[in-house]
């Protein structure tokens, strides 16, 4: 194994999540080269660095402050708890309205298209009108 | 685990003592993982506050699958995701450079066995350049760097809240230590 592979696993070796064979493969390479093991002093240094990092605490009055947005997010979403009512409410209402709409065009369409039939055969009726005058000036002569 | 199991069945079933317990527990962890990875401690607040939010309406949605910690620091990352890629786009930039009192200053501490041993002044102190060389570094590698250094997690808790495979995780960790590395050069004498 390379040293590159080497530097890879000493980064495991240091978080302690190497298996155990590839341990025994590191520790016997760091008896013979410095480098590697002038980069593991180099490693643990840093992971101290770490160690020093101090943990903080949030700003001042950070649940309050929290419990202050949620209060007013949940004042103001009030409404949505009504949501699943008002969905179903909503729902009943739409089918409602589109099963009125739907019967009023189905009955439309049934009665719609004689009438557009007989709409076609209808005579004008000024040219009935004529027609029948011009009958009656046929039977009895001109009129008037 | 279980602790915060009952905590979350409680507070789903309307209990908001529950919430504020969660809260209370878990408080320091993420603003302390967000102030590592984003590096500014108003911002970091912010974002804290952001992701309690998040817990508290979405935690209907949580269905136990892994531990509470684990979706939490999953949200706590989107959150500093989100803060960073906003970032991108409104050119924001930290000083990451070290001066040479700054340089002097951790080379004593390092040098110095005990941790206590340093005053309080120089301590804050050392803070601000630990945080500046956390700063430098690429994104991801920030946030891995953080959930193993500062917050412990093992490579597969890592893996799980950042979605990474275990592979990945370690060429990650080993790719940002050899660029904190590159920072911190000061530290390591050529040819030592």
């Amino acid at each position: 194994m390379s040293c590159k592979k080497f530097r890879l696993l000493l980064s495991a070796y240091l978080d302690q999540e190497i298996t155990k064979d590839e341990q025994e493969k590191l520790l016997e390479h760091l008896k013979t080269c410095s480098a590697c093991t002038r980069e593991l002093k180099y490693l643990k240094q840093m992971k101290r660095i770490f160690l020093l990092k101090e943990k903080k605490e949030p700003q001042e009055f950070f649940e309050t402050r929290l419990f202050a947005r949620i209060r007013s997010k949940r004042e103001r979403f009030a409404w949505r708890a009504y949501l699943p009512v008002f969905k179903k409410s909503i729902l009943a209402v739409l089918i409602f309205f589109l099963l009125v709409v739907g019967l009023l065009n189905y009955r439309n369409f049934l009665y719609h298209r004689p009438a557009e039939i007989i709409s076609d055969l209808l005579i004008d009726t000024e040219i009935e009108d004529n027609f029948e005058e011009e009958l009656l000036e046929i039977y009895y002569g001109p009129l008037g | 685990m279980e602790e915060d199991f009952e905590l979350l069945a409680k507070f789903k079933k309307g209990d908001q003592h529950a919430f504020e317990l969660l809260v209370r527990k878990y408080k320091t962890t993420v603003y302390n993982t967000i102030y590592s990875i984003i590096g500014n401690a108003q911002e970091a607040d912010d974002i804290a506050q952001e992701v309690f939010l998040k817990v508290y309406t979405k935690a209907g949605s949580f269905k136990g699958k892994s531990s509470f910690s684990t979706w939490l620091y999953r949200i706590t990352v989107n959150k500093c995701l989100d803060e960073l890629r906003r970032r991108k786009n409104k050119i924001i930039s930290y000083e990451t450079g070290f001066n040479e009192e700054e340089k002097l200053k951790l080379k004593d501490v390092l040098a110095s066995r005990e941790k206590d041993s340093t005053e309080e002044l120089i301590q804050n102190e050392l803070q601000d350049i630990i945080q500046k060389a956390m700063n430098s570094l690429p994104e991801k590698y920030r946030i891995i760097l953080t959930f193993k250094e500062i917050e412990g997690l093992s490579y597969n808790e890592i893996s799980q809240v950042m979605k990474i495979s275990l592979g990945k995780v370690k060429i990650w960790l080993f790719r940002a230590r050899q660029k904190l590395k590159e920072k911190l050069a000061f530290l390591y004498p050529q040819g030592e």
